[in-house]
């Protein structure tokens, strides 16, 4: 499951069709949702599901047609300094690597005879007792987020 | 089902550095949006990795809250790209010079 996420976003990031582009970023984006539930993140899966797989790269196909980009197929993909873009990449992989490496994973805390759930009562529970005021202001930034939207794509006429 | 945390970060480490080379290498707006939900997959995919490996719920509620922000970015990014286009059309980032001097 990994190697293929991995692999999806390769291609996500190299494709030339941007169409191919989203389907590979959707098989991305349900292989870590597979990723999750190993992880025991469950309410985290479904939410991975249905708000990136469902909603937003519905949102970007939405915007590839609607724009209808023609000139994408005979225009280079990569700008100029593609090799450089590619070195920043590859020294980021490599840092975070090092670093994993380096640092000490064993076990912080004993692992309990039960594993810690991330079902929906655990995560509900959570976010209204000691984050509900992170909780508000995620909502006040959707809320920016919604009207910033609409602001901004409005005629300018209205 | 067993999943070593350290498998987990190189993952996510893998998939933040090809969001970076997308971001800094495609040429099309919208595919360089698309890196910045890879790179912010990864940092979920991290968060979780870690609330599994210290047993603490705290990082699925930061990686919920990164998936919110995600969505705002989305929608104001892609309004962006639609008030673009009306004014000229096209995605890549080469046309857009008008702010340039």
């Amino acid at each position: 499951m990994a190697t293929a996420s991995v692999v999806s976003a390769l291609l996500a990031v190299t494709r030339r069709n941007p169409v191919h582009s989203m389907l590979f970023v959707l098989a991305l984006f349900l292989h870590v949702a597979g990723i999750f539930l190993l992880l025991g993140a469950e309410f985290l899966a479904a939410v991975q599901v249905i708000v990136y797989a469902g909603a937003i790269l519905i949102f970007y196909l939405f915007v590839v047609m609607l724009l209808d980009l023609p000139d994408e197929q005979v225009r280079p993909r990569f700008g100029r300094h593609w090799p450089f873009a590619a070195a920043v990449g590859a020294s980021f992989v490599g840092l975070a690597w090092l670093a994993r490496i380096q640092s000490d994973l064993a076990p912080a805390v004993t692992p309990s005879d039960q594993p810690l759930q991330g079902n929906l009562a655990a995560i509900g529970g959570a976010l209204f007792g000691p984050f509900t005021l992170p909780f508000e202001i995620a909502s006040l930034v959707l809320l920016a987020a919604i009207v910033g939207a609409v602001v901004l794509g409005r005629r300018k006429a209205a | 089902m067993n999943v070593p945390v350290s498998g987990v970060l190189g993952l996510s480490a893998v998939l933040f550095g090809v969001g970076v080379f997308g971001f800094l290498a495609r040429r099309n707006i919208i595919l360089m949006l698309i890196s910045i939900e890879v790179m912010l997959n990864a940092v979920n995919l991290s968060l979780v990795g870690f609330s599994r490996h210290l047993q603490d719920l705290r990082g699925q509620i930061l990686a919920l809250f990164v998936i919110a922000v995600a969505a705002a970015e989305v929608g104001v990014g892609l309004g962006l790209v639609i008030a673009l286009n009306r004014n000229k059309p096209g995605a890549g980032v080469a046309d857009l010079t008008k702010l340039k001097w």
